[in-house]
């Protein structure tokens, strides 16, 4: 009685021990936390301001270089009264809806086909000689065969997209579910797993932060295809706009293209890092 | 009851041309219900291979293990394990990963709250419920391994080095606290380690093993009375155990010195 009375009170004392041990790791974490984001916009504006300097001494023809502000003026100009028919609006809208449904579409189809490869071999041996061709094939030798088969309307370009961003999605699936711990697989299989469980609760989970790499460099590959997809006869869209600016010599547009490309491009990354961490909390933890 | 039967596992070499490793040579052994049994000897001496076939990990090349007279041929829940590493699922919380082995039987993740409430206050973990494992100390974690295996009320607990990883003052309350819930929910525990004084700590028999090949070289029952305290290991009967357990792992080149040059 006298020892079980103690070893309570040990434990008591362990406990508060270690609940503090807990919360200074809690508190190392928040320190991380402080993600000093007045560096980013420092930078930003001191790309700017050089950007500016370099037109405003005239290294480069206004003709070849325009200022900030008269691309300001022209990002103003197109969202009002639009250019070559369409409006700033438009063209992101168009964008995004082709980046979003191949990029959506190489993810749903992606992640299940590399977790099919990982898991067996026949399919790996019949997918893996496909996927390793046409890895390294650039889009824009893909874009006659795509007006071809698809023709000049959307579905082209979001098969375009959808080639371009899956071998990356299922390249990081594939890898992901092999990066499961022999040691967390046993635990599983000591408290009776079956395979589904197996799979929801141990390999899923292990095969999420790979996953989420992959969808993170696939989304910036799927808007450096863009504008090869907007060669294909599009009307509207950042590319496209792009493209006939570049024709008409407007480098003031093809600017406002430009950034709206990298300002839209970041926020997915964003986008995808916020699902990430609220999804895989433990990344880089266990 | 566990009875493992002239139990043999060799392993095929690693070099070509080499010898097969026999890492467990006709290794019998009973553990009773209830018993709280410990294995000790040196590294490569076949105790962690013998906890792997009792998990069921790996399979014997000669004899038989058997739990309550069935075969052991795999992996199950009635043989729960808790491992070095305490290899909690990060992506789960404190509360579920004690719940895991219940959501696996029950097919479900809604399972007994009042059982788990439970089982955290008897392991000392109130108030860590919805953290994550790595957010714990080492000696938290494996305390929540350890409440992962109990919750499903296995036939065996089958610990393997456990404290090992843990720093001396922790592992010496981690043995204060296993015991004591020994005390309270009395399973059958089989413990691994290569540590001499836990074993006697903890154990009714300390089975002693010797490496090259894997064999029980000794079998001794501990007859402290329980509960034991902790200034036990200064105890002249506690040192009696100790000295003879040291006298069967001493290393053979301290008695015969000249054969290592």
């Amino acid at each position: 009685m006298a020892y079980s009375m103690k070893a309570q009170a040990d434990e008591d004392a362990l406990l508060r021990e270690e609940s503090s041990l807990a919360e200074e790791s809690l508190d190392l974490k928040s320190a991380q936390k402080h993600r000093h984001l007045y560096v980013s916009w420092l930078v930003a504006v001191a790309l700017i301001l050089l950007w500016w300097l370099v037109t405003a001494v005239h290294v480069f023809p206004p003709l070849d270089l325009p200022s900030p502000l008269h691309v300001a003026k022209d990002i103003y100009a197109i969202s009002t009264t639009g250019y070559n028919g369409y409006s700033l609006l438009d063209n992101i809208g168009a964008s995004t809806l082709r980046i979003a449904v191949g990029f959506f579409a190489a993810v749903i189809l992606g992640v299940p086909i590399g977790f099919w490869m990982a898991s067996n071999t026949i399919i790996f041996n019949a997918i893996d000689p496909v996927l390793q061709f046409l890895r390294p094939i650039p889009p824009l030798a893909y874009i006659p065969l795509m007006v071809l088969w698809f023709g000049t309307g959307q579905m082209s370009k979001f098969v375009l997209i959808f080639f371009c961003t899956i071998p990356m999605i299922i390249i990081s699936a594939m890898s992901g579910v092999k990066s499961a711990q022999e040691s967390r697989l046993r635990v599983a299989q000591v408290f009776g797993a079956n395979r589904r469980q197996m799979f929801r609760y141990i390999t899923l989970p292990s095969a999420l932060p790979e996953i989420f790499t992959g969808m993170r460099i696939a989304i910036a590959v799927a808007w450096t295809c863009l504008v090869a997809a907007e060669m294909i006869a599009a009307q509207s869209g950042l590319g496209a706009m792009i493209l006939t600016a570049g024709n008409q010599l407007r480098v003031g547009v093809v600017f406002v293209g430009i950034i709206f490309i990298g300002l839209i491009g970041y926020l997915m990354e964003v986008v995808i890092r916020t699902v990430e961490r609220r999804m895989v909390p433990w990344k880089g933890k266990a | 009851m566990i009875a493992v039967s002239e139990v043999s596992k060799v392993y095929p070499s690693q070099v070509r041309g080499g010898r097969p490793l026999v890492a467990v040579d006709t290794v019998d052994l009973t553990v009773q219900d209830g018993e709280f049994v410990t294995v000790v000897g040196p590294s490569g001496c076949g105790k962690t291979t013998l906890l792997n076939l009792l998990a069921g990990f790996e399979q014997p090349n000669r004899g038989e293990i058997r739990l309550d007279d069935r075969p052991v041929v795999r992996p199950g829940p009635e043989r729960a394990v808790v491992f070095q590493q305490p290899s909690l699922l990060p992506w789960m919380t404190v509360k579920e990963n004690i719940a895991f082995g219940l959501t696996l039987r029950e097919g479900t993740r809604r399972v007994d709250q009042i059982r788990i409430a439970s089982m955290v206050e008897t392991m000392g973990l109130t108030g860590f419920e919805n953290h994550r494992p790595y957010q714990l100390s080492g000696g938290m974690q494996q305390r929540v391994a350890i409440a992962r295996a109990l919750i499903i009320e296995p036939r065996v607990l089958l610990m393997d080095e456990p404290f090992g990883a843990l720093d001396a003052q922790t592992r010496s309350e981690m043995q204060r606290f296993l015991l004591s819930i020994w005390g309270k929910l009395h399973p059958t525990v089989l413990f691994v380690t290569h540590d001499v004084e836990e074993a006697i700590m903890l154990a009714d028999r300390v089975v002693v093993m010797t490496p090259r090949p894997g064999r029980i070289a000794d079998i001794l029952t501990v007859s402290l009375a329980r509960p034991r305290q902790w200034d036990l290991t200064l105890s002249r009967e506690f040192n009696e155990y100790k000295r003879k357990i040291l006298q069967v792992l001493r290393p053979p080149e301290e008695r015969d010195p000249v054969r290592l040059a």
